[in-house]
């Protein structure tokens, strides 16, 4: 049975994912970085992360910056990367269905290494993907597969590694990547 | 009075001195002919993007300029990013907005409103520090070196004519993802 994964956790996570990339990031010749973060999130709120978000209200070491609309975050994206920045996108299924043609755009065909930490609202705990009633949760992983997208189901504490790894995996095929944020965050 | 985009171009190209600039759509095919090989990207294949893959690069890049080409119909398809770039408040940002009242690459349909919308009222009801319209170029020669200082974010709408050419009748220059390494190799050594 999925589990739910305390905001504490993926902070922790993200904190440790975003120290990687700086190291990447000296380690391919940028200078000390323009900014004193250690990386950003893009995020259109998600109901189903926002013990996550509201977390990260108080977190001095991650800056936030809340987007209107999953099209600018994505592309804000593209820029914070060109510019050497570490990036996540947080945001929430139905955003992924809004902004497809941005994702094929900026980072398919613009080759943008764009990592989406993407919550699954109104996901049952008793039942998988598929079988779900909510076609927004049903859809997801067949849209990613569909346009080649690589993902993973963060399904309980165990898998926040998974987080670390597809981050990587974006930046190792220039593309997107995403993990799907099974239940609630805590 | 209105402004051909081709001499607004000149006089951005002529002053921008290291500053990264964005354009897109019909402000393309001439800006790759006046600035072939510098720190420019061009939102490609994502229409709408310009002002946001310019508030990505202000935020990352604060010690340089960032100048945005947008054109009146791609903003109106993001024209959220008008909140978003000032709730982010990049002081190194400066919006300039091509407005022909036009969708140009496509046939010239008009956009909805036409010329009618006011989209200097939309930034500063956004909340960008400072927005205003230009209409004639011997004004824009004597703005756009200040907007270059001035704190940001600044909004420019620019009362322009058609193109000459537009990403259409123009089609070629720098793939979107060669665009990106090469800024991005560019802005690595500046930093290095």
């Amino acid at each position: 049975m999925p589990e739910s994964i305390p905001a504490s956790l993926i902070i922790d996570t993200l904190k440790d994912t975003f120290r990687e990339a700086r190291a990447a990031r000296t380690a391919e010749g940028w200078g000390r970085p323009a900014t004193d973060h250690l990386g950003w999130i893009l995020s259109v709120p998600d109901t189903h992360q926002k013990s996550v978000l509201a977390a990260l209200d108080k977190e001095e070491a991650i800056r936030v910056l809340t987007c209107a609309t999953e099209d600018e975050a994505a592309t804000i994206a593209a820029g914070l990367y060109t510019g050497g920045e570490p990036v996540v996108l947080m945001i929430q299924h139905a955003g992924l269905y809004a902004s497809v043609n941005t994702l094929r755009g900026v980072s398919m065909d613009g080759k943008v290494p764009v990592f989406y930490m993407i919550g699954l609202l109104s996901r049952e705990k008793d039942k998988d993907l598929k079988d779900s009633r909510h076609s927004m949760v049903r859809f997801a992983e067949p849209l990613l597969d569909t346009f080649g997208v690589p993902h993973a189901r963060l399904e309980g504490p165990d898998d926040v590694h998974l987080i670390p790894e597809y981050y990587r995996l974006s930046r190792q095929r220039r593309g997107p990547a995403a993990v799907l944020v099974g239940l609630e965050t805590i | 009075m209105a402004m051909k985009p081709a001499e607004v171009l000149k006089v951005i190209a002529a002053a921008r001195g290291n500053a990264i600039c964005v354009p897109t759509m019909t402000t393309s095919p001439a800006w790759r002919e006046l600035a072939p090989d510098d720190l420019s990207v061009g939102c490609v294949g994502f229409m709408g993007g310009a002002s946001s893959l310019g508030l990505g690069l202000a935020l990352s890049r604060p010690e340089r300029r960032v100048v945005v080409f947008d054109g009146d119909g791609s903003l109106l398809m993001q024209l959220g990013s008008l909140a978003t770039i000032a709730g982010a408040r990049p002081r190194n940002l400066v919006h300039l907005l091509f407005k022909n009242g036009v969708y140009h690459t496509s046939g010239s349909q008009e956009i909805p409103g036409g010329l009618t919308v006011d989209f200097v009222t939309m930034a500063r009801g956004a909340g960008y520090r400072t927005a205003l319209s230009i209409g004639e170029l011997d004004e824009f020669k004597r703005r756009f070196p200040q907007m270059l200082k001035e704190e940001g974010p600044i909004f420019a709408e620019l009362h322009t004519t058609l193109a000459d050419q537009t990403p259409m009748t123009a089609r070629g220059g720098v793939a979107f993802p060669d665009q990106i390494d090469r800024l991005r190799k560019k802005l690595l050594t500046s930093a290095a």
